[in-house]
């Protein structure tokens, strides 16, 4: 999995950002494709999979998003303000969900059931299915700086901005995040390809 | 060293977010700390399983969900109604769909001729994002003689070898690459070298023909070179690799241990040893290059020559004490008559641990395999260095 390219010239945003401020629809449109699947990735993952649930995140992102546009001040970047907006619709979504959240693991295990006993072309995808397990599993604050760092390729810097916090708690995230994938999956390093 | 443990800067260190010196002295710490090597282990392999993750494209559905959503709110500020405005929400059977509250915001919608301006603008936008994407990884190359070229293209003193990219040396150019923030390979005349990968968890480098020189100061299994032949993994070292037209390969280790791999088969190569390869055959046999010219002979004869059972007997007659490196590879490379006769000069030459037995090892028993050459182990590295043998004693466990 690479990194998704970032939209870094400010230049860019900022024009985009102004038409969107004057209410220009196709300037909204332009904003939606370029960070769309970044923001759907991050909600994908946090939430085990979930395609609707991703969906319905990225829908109230950009809501939100559109909504507040006209107060954005271009002091911040955006794109610390958008993974801001993500990561908290993530952690507030979890909070009203987690009861549901059981249902789609037992889902999901019968899934990984029949796969177990497909070709080896299969096995990336179910290593893939017992990772994104995992991560769901992990405690919001790290799994929001994994799939950040993971995802949107941020630097930790970056990621800091994102989340309010200081690079050092980004690190210690991430190491805490790292080990706990580590600790549950470390059946599958052989399934890993080499080298990893 | 030991009071100043990296746990807590291995993710930094992985991700390449540490300054150079302060990498070094992890990389380095990591060399001999084998606790922070178990946590590097384990914050390798999370990295390498969320790689395993694939992208996710967001479905094409929410746009015109979200425009709906857009149009219904832009239609009640026009009508001066009723500020609330619930989004439309994608069917969802598990998520919890909250009404969300919409401030004010298209106050002029129909200006044609901005909308149309801007969708200009957009394009252009577009367009020089492409163009102002960030580059592949690259690693520096410096010019150390000649004039080395990156493709086509000479390289001043300095340049840039990106993934994908050869580095080629004439017959009078020499180069330098720095290998991330891990090392540096020096490259000779009549070389050619691609950048294959560069990521916090794996380097990787092609080697087609020539010559390098690899200083590696990290934790072992991070550097690679893929040769016609073989793939050696760095194990923590400084070695020299040469690649012939042919494709066969030599490698002369001159600190730590290097592994040459090819499918199942496997050598391992310490300091003061050397190993040839072969297209075809893979990794032959390692050798000590201070050990008899019948020996070595006889040996290269019995990797790729075919040389068989009378090359065979002269390994195991010119074989000294230190030669068990040789012998204890051969063990699983024959079979039958052959390896019973190898056993018997290698318990000639170093009798094996008690926990040992003939029979385990002629049934290649990994474990008795892996006690006996960790009692051989000694005999393979200098007595002047015990310092040395220990560190490279627990890297390669």
């Amino acid at each position: 999995m690479e990194p998704v390219a970032l939209m870094s010239d400010r230049q860019i945003e900022t024009g985009v950002i102004a038409a969107c401020q004057r209410g220009d629809r196709e300037a909204f449109q332009l904003l939606f494709e370029t960070y769309k699947d970044r923001v759907y990735a991050i909600a994908l993952y946090f939430f085990g999979g979930n395609e609707a649930q991703a969906s319905d995140i990225t829908q109230q992102v950009f809501l939100k998003l559109f909504t507040k546009i006209a107060q954005f001040r271009s002091e911040a970047e955006f794109t610390t303000w958008l993974y801001r907006l993500t990561t908290n619709a993530c952690v507030d979504e979890q909070r009203k969900v987690r009861r549901l959240s059981q249902l789609d693991e037992t889902f999901t295990f019968d899934q990984v059931c029949v796969s177990e006993a497909q070709e080896a072309q299969l096995a990336r995808r179910e290593t893939a299915e017992r990772v994104k397990e995992a991560v769901a599993e992990l405690k919001p604050k790290l799994r929001v700086a994994i799939l950040l760092k993971y995802f949107e390729g941020l630097s930790y810097e970056e990621m800091a901005a994102a989340l309010g916090c200081s690079k050092g708690t980004v690190a210690s995230r991430l190491n805490r995040g790292h080990k706990a994938l580590a600790r549950r999956l470390q059946h599958l390093r052989g399934a890993l390809r080499q080298g990893d | 060293m030991f009071r100043q443990h990296v746990r807590q800067l291995l993710s930094t260190y992985c991700h390449d977010e540490l300054a150079p010196t302060e990498a070094r002295r992890v990389a380095e710490h990591l060399l001999v700390c084998q606790r922070c090597r178990g946590e590097y282990e384990a914050i390798k392999l999370g990295i390498a399983l969320m790689r395993e993750l694939p992208t996710a494209q967001a479905p094409d559905t929410i746009w015109p969900q979200l425009e709906a959503a857009l149009t219904q709110q832009t239609e009640q500020t026009a009508h001066d109604t009723a500020p609330d405005i619930a989004p439309v929400h994608v069917a969802s059977p598990t998520a919890t769909q909250t009404p969300r509250r919409l401030a004010p915001l298209f106050a002029n919608w129909a200006r044609t001729a901005a909308v149309s301006f801007a969708a200009l603008v957009v394009a252009c936008l577009v367009g020089g994002w492409f163009y102002l994407r960030p580059n592949a990884p690259s690693w520096e190359v410096a010019r150390l003689a000649g004039a080395p070229q990156i493709g086509r293209e000479r390289i001043g003193e300095r340049g840039q070898l990106a993934v994908g990219e050869w580095l080629e040396t004439d017959n009078n150019s020499r180069a330098q690459i720095s290998v991330a923030r891990i090392g540096e390979v020096e490259v000779e005349p009549q070389t050619r070298i691609r950048l294959v990968e560069t990521r916090p968890t794996e380097h990787r480098i092609e080697l087609a023909r020539g010559t390098m020189h690899a200083r590696i100061w990290a934790p072992p299994r991070l550097f690679f070179v893929d040769t016609p032949s073989a793939v050696a993994a760095d194990l923590g070292c400084a070695y020299t690799l040469e690649v012939d037209d042919a494709g066969r390969s030599l490698l002369h280790v001159t600190m730590g241990y290097v592994a040459l791999e090819r499918g199942a088969r496997e050598s391992i190569v310490p300091a003061g040893a050397a190993c040839a390869t072969a297209p075809g055959t893979g990794p032959g046999t390692p050798f000590f290059e201070d050990a008899s010219d019948d020996f070595l002979h006889a040996l290269a004869a019995f990797d790729f020559k075919q040389g068989g059972d009378d090359a065979l007997k002269i390994v195991l007659t010119e074989a000294r004490v230190r030669d068990t490196l040789t012998l204890w590879h051969l063990l699983p490379r024959v079979d039958g008559d052959e390896r019973a006769r190898v056993y018997e000069r290698l318990a000639q030459l170093s009798p094996p641990p008690d926990s040992v037995t003939r029979d385990g090892v002629l049934h290649l028993d990994e474990q008795m395999l892996t006690r006996w050459k960790d009692d051989l182990e000694s005999k393979w590295l200098p007595e002047s260095f015990p310092a040395v043998r220990k560190a490279w004693r627990h890297l390669w466990q």
